[in-house]
């Protein structure tokens, strides 16, 4: 493994030590984790809902957290307080988790650590920008019984 | 006491109105926004704002630092994913009485809340 690799993959354990305080924190529920793999841009498919953020300054790229209506009501549910959310709602949610993730990863990189404001969708959008020359990982996830992925492809 | 809730997200709004039922305020308003919670400052005058930092149109940063100057007694709890503590100093320099990193549980949110009641 070349030092580039390997200093990508703590890129990653930092976002997936971040994902998974997320969770641990607001539902008292562990997420687990599956072993990361690296993945094209056009290979990847997106489940029903997911936020995206846009990473600038010392790091420059993206990641999404992307997960099925039912992880995000579930989520709504537990920690909103919300009994019946729309559609609206899970994907502010999907958002909101992954501003979450992403801006909690200033703790290790620090304030020169930009994130956007979080853009979401439904589906796969017909193109999935990311940085040129940048592996792309997707890390599996389970939570209560919801299976979900977050892609991180930084530089 | 009248609050007014700034976040971008439509769930932090409703989760922080949520967990806060138990005090004695009266929500005068919420924004998704640094210009609309800078108008709601202005037009209903809460005592206590709950902010959010990373917004678009003005950030929660820029916009504590309008609110400062329009309404300096207004008491500013920041509330932000950016977990660093430059930026968390920054908030406290500029004002805010107090900053709380999401992810917020409902007793972070009460006992930050309770703190910023109990100071002068």
């Amino acid at each position: 493994m070349d030092v580039q690799q390997l200093a990508f993959e703590k890129t990653v354990n930092v976002f997936i030590n971040s994902l998974s305080n997320y969770f641990l924190k607001l539902t008292k529920k562990p997420i687990k984790t599956y072993a990361p793999f690296v993945k094209e841009p056009e290979d990847l498919i997106m489940k029903e809902c997911t936020g995206m953020i846009g990473i600038s300054g010392n790091k420059k790229g993206l990641i999404y957290i992307s997960g099925d209506m039912g992880m995000f009501e579930d989520l709504i549910k537990q920690y909103v307080g919300l009994n019946s959310p729309t559609a609206n709602d899970m994907l502010d949610m999907a958002g909101e988790v992954s501003n979450v993730v992403a801006g909690n990863v200033r703790e290790t990189y620090g304030h020169e650590f930009m994130i956007s404001i979080p853009v979401v969708f439904k589906g796969t959008p017909d193109r999935l920008k990311f940085p040129d020359d940048v592996p792309i990982y997707v890390i599996p996830m389970s939570w209560n019984g919801h299976e979900a992925f977050m892609v991180v492809g930084i530089k | 006491m009248k609050l007014l809730i700034v976040d971008d997200s439509s769930m932090m709004r409703t989760t922080i109105e949520n967990h806060l039922q138990n005090y004695d305020l009266q929500i005068v308003g919420k924004a998704s926004n640094g210009e609309e919670a800078l108008q709601m400052v202005i037009d209903k005058k809460p005592d206590v704002v709950t902010l959010d930092i990373t917004m678009p149109k003005m950030d929660g940063i820029q916009c504590l630092e309008e609110i400062m100057a329009v309404a300096p007694q207004t008491k500013v709890m920041i509330i932000t994913a950016l977990s660093d503590k430059y930026t968390g100093l920054e908030a406290l320099k500029k004002g805010a009485r107090e900053y709380l990193y999401k992810p917020v549980t409902p007793e972070d949110l009460k006992e930050g809340f309770d703190s910023l009641l109990n100071r002068n």
